[in-house]
């Protein structure tokens, strides 16, 4: 069965996907929940609200990302039939973004909800939640460049 | 900033600071204490009739907005706000009397109308109570006579005669009674019963004991006369309500003059306001105020035509309100600025760094030509067509300067509209081509050269990073803090470019990679010299070692740069999925249809989403990695004392 490492290589995609984008699905669930708690006093503040609800939506697209960039590498979309090596390869990359994805997603959306809260009180506390809610994204980031700069340099790889 | 008083005659007050809101040069300090032989004059109470004119203008327009939405587009948002004349602002006064009167017919037709309907639930309550008796011949509150005691109401379950009979002979077998069954349904029972007068009280124990209870409300009529007589209450609340309506939604043509009427005494509720801040002698008046510096001559040429007075300027304190000037490409930028904190009298302006480097990080995140060139034009056409306000107006040049670089970087990352161009090329000759060949000029591919971008990134980062320490440098001289600019600023400055001096030589020759370290080193032992020295004795050593420590956080500031990687990446692979999944579906009408379709709605989201992630990150590096070497922040914004108004602007007059 495993003669190639396709298997590998799209259980690879499916965890960068899947995992990042539960990370993504509940912190922008949560943060959601709380905004519409705070439209329903003042409609007129939606548009700072959507900003900090969408905030931990980026996990999931940074999954998505790897996800796809798997795909288009590994034969499905485009490339060549990886081997079971570089299979791995691709399952091990996207351990990275998958849980470092979700966790951060967790974290960032308990972040935008006290984000919401500070600038439901005060608008001007807009900026300052924005920021401090994005500090969390940084790890998210750094996970995603590791799953990125694997995923792009395993067909190169003779494993 | 100068700080200014003007002194002026008391019955000028009136013209002099109408012609002062008008020309919205200074702002009037507040007044903090009382100067001896000077009073105040108490303007509360007007203040509080235009306070309270303008609330219920405002109360009005929601209620208009109610019973008759008004009609805005989608793009109305941007649109400025309506000009007049000055000389209108006498016939809106005016007409503001009658205007109010509208206000106060539309609040007492709404007040009308909530009553209304308070009232006709209250009704319609009643009637699904009297549903129960409607076979009823006699009223609820019908007596007892002189020979038998009557009990009407009703009992817990559901009974039918012999049950009901089988459960009062059960509880007092001696009762005699005769009862009747108006209805029996949803776990109640509802009765007439009757009994000789001498075994009321039995029959009250009996009934008490079953739980049986009165109705609410009994009622003198018969209830099918009160049902009727309640429906009949019930209709004419309707009808009320629908006139009412109709004359609220009969006035939404005044919805302009009401708008004008709230701005009116928004104004002069301002007015007052300030009034209340001056100091007066029973002759003259004073003011005290704030006024930047180049409108001093302004202001002295508008005091000496309108009216006798004497005008002082003064140096202004620490504390003194701050008004930024810029040219036309860092204004947008302001906002952004005033967002975290206007600068302090011991900061410079960062706007100019600030606006440069937004529009490059932005650019660099949303990095597509397409994008770029989309908001650029639709901006355009946007400013040029609802000419907006000021403020929105500068929000949408960010944006506009945005997109130019947005575009420029796209051209380098070799995307537009993702890879629409060659995605279609192959969609409609079937060849295979990539956005690479396509292009004459050679293109640096984020997919593939990621490696290459993100040390490209950090090394954007280090720059960015050396401006907002040199900034440092700059305020720490200016400030003749010596030790601050070489020791804290400029050797961590040096110890930075060592580093990057070494990565340099790293990937070079071994002799750059000598110079960087060399660099470093001396830098680092500077560092360990030098950071210790406000502390004492052992201090000194260990302040100097443990400032070491900091280069942590210069590294975190660094990686935190990636993200202009990650971010670029993330729009351009974005477009390419939205691209990739619009040609699935054949060369047939239906697949170009769909085409259509996905490339429309796909690209949107994609713009939509990863606008506002490079807006938000871009700020975040402003904010996050360069302010923090520099920026003080906590100054107060210089807010003249003008017409503030919500939906009108009043020419000045030229």
């Amino acid at each position: 069965m495993f003669t190639n490492g396709m298997f590998f290589a799209i259980v690879g995609a499916s965890i960068a996907t899947a995992f990042a984008g539960f990370g993504s699905a509940k912190g922008v669930g949560g943060a959601a929940q709380a905004s519409m708690g705070v439209l329903s006093e003042d409609s007129s503040k939606f548009g700072k609200m959507l900003v900090l609800t969408l905030l931990p939506g980026t996990q999931g697209l940074y999954g998505f990302i790897v996800g796809f960039l798997i795909l288009v590498n590994c034969g499905v979309l485009g490339g060549d039939m990886p081997t079971v090596g570089q299979g791995l390869a691709f399952l091990g990359a996207s351990l990275a973004i998958g849980i470092g994805g979700m966790v951060s997603g967790f974290a960032q959306g308990k972040a935008s909800v006290s984000g919401i809260a500070m600038s439901a009180k005060d608008d001007r506390n807009f900026s300052k939640a924005m920021v401090s809610v994005t500090l969390v994204e940084i790890y998210a980031l750094l996970a995603f460049i590791v799953s990125l700069l694997v995923v792009i340099s395993v067909p190169a790889l003779k494993i | 900033m100068k700080t200014v008083r003007i002194v002026a005659l008391r019955e000028e007050r009136k013209r002099l600071i109408e012609h002062l809101q008008d020309s919205a040069l200074i702002q009037v300090k507040k007044h903090d204490k009382d100067v001896d032989g000077f009073s105040r004059v108490d303007m509360t109470s007007q203040m509080q009739i235009f306070e309270r004119n303008v609330a219920l203008t405002e109360q009005a327009l929601k209620i208009l907005d109610e019973y008759s939405r008004e009609k805005t587009g989608l793009l109305s948002s941007f649109k400025g706000r309506r000009e007049i004349d000055p000389d209108e602002i006498g016939v809106i006064a005016s007409k503001s009397s009658e205007v109010m009167r509208i206000c106060n017919n539309i609040n007492e037709l709404n007040r009308m109308i909530n009553e209304n309907k308070a009232e006709s639930i209250r009704i319609k309550t009643s009637l699904n109570q009297l549903e129960a008796w409607k076979n009823l011949d006699i009223p609820l509150n019908t007596k007892d006579t002189s020979s038998t005691a009557v009990f009407i109401g009703s009992l817990p379950s559901v009974y039918n005669e012999a049950e009901l009979t089988a459960a009062i002979a059960r509880e007092n077998p001696k009762l005699e009674f005769e009862f009747e069954i108006e209805y029996a349904e949803d776990n109640m029972t509802c009765l007439v019963l009757f009994s000789p007068i001498s075994q009321k009280t039995m029959a009250e124990d009996v009934l008490r004991t079953l739980g049986f209870s009165r109705p609410m409300s009994p009622t003198h009529h018969i209830p099918k006369v009160k049902a009727q007589k309640l429906n009949k209450k019930l209709l004419d609340i309707e009808e009320d309500n629908a006139k009412a309506v109709k004359t609220i939604i009969s006035f939404a043509d005044r919805r302009e003059d009401i708008k004008i009427t709230q701005d009116y005494f928004r104004i002069r509720a301002d007015k007052y306001n300030v009034i209340n801040e001056l100091d007066h002698t029973r002759h003259v008046f004073v003011i005290n105020g704030y006024i930047p510096e180049e409108d001093c001559e302004k202001l002295t040429a508008l005091c000496d035509r309108v009216a006798t007075c004497y005008i002082e300027f003064g140096d202004a304190e620490d504390d003194a309100p701050v008004k930024l000037k810029n040219n036309s490409f860092a204004r947008p930028a302001q906002n952004i600025l005033t967002m975290y904190a206007a600068p302090s009298h011991a900061d410079i302006d960062p706007t100019p760094i600030l606006a440069f480097f937004f529009y490059f990080f932005f650019g660099m995140m949303f990095s597509d030509a397409g994008y770029g060139l989309l908001m650029v034009i639709v901006i355009g056409i946007v400013l040029k067509v609802f000419k907006p306000d000021r403020r929105m107006r500068d929000n949408l040049k960010l944006f506009q300067y945005c997109g130019v670089s947005t575009f420029f970087w796209g051209l380098i990352f070799g995307s537009i509209f993702g890879d629409a161009p060659a995605a279609l090329y192959n969609y409609f000759t079937g060849s295979n081509v990539t956005m690479a060949q396509i292009l004459p000029w050679p293109t640096l591919d984020p997919q593939k050269d990621a490696l290459m971008l993100m040390i490209i990134s950090i090394a954007f980062g280090l720059i960015h990073i050396l401006v907002g320490m040199g900034c440092k440098f700059y305020i720490c001289l200016k400030e003749k803090d010596y030790g601050g600019a070489f020791f804290d600023t400029g050797l961590w400055m040096m110890t930075l470019i060592g580093f990057a001096v070494l990565a340099v030589g790293m990937a070079t020759t071994q002799i750059v990679l000598y110079i960087g370290a060399g660099i470093a080193i001396a830098c680092a032992v500077g560092l360990v010299l030098t950071q210790g020295r406000k502390k004492k004795g052992i201090g000194k050593v260990i302040g100097g070692l443990a400032s070491l420590y900091d280069v942590t956080s210069y590294i975190s500031d660094l990686l935190s740069y990636s993200r202009l990687l990650a971010l670029g990446l993330t729009t351009g692979v974005m477009a390419q999925v939205f691209n990739m999944l619009s040609t699935m579906f054949g060369k047939s009408l239906m697949g170009v249809i769909f085409m259509v379709v996905i490339l429309l709605v796909g690209h949107a989201v994609n713009i939509g989403l990863n606008a506002l992630g490079s807006y938000v990150h871009t700020m975040r590096l402003q904010y996050v990695e360069m302010f923090s070497k520099f920026y003080e922040g906590g100054g107060k914004e210089f807010e003249p004392f003008s017409l503030k108004s919500k939906y009108i602007k009043i020419q000045e007059d030229k």
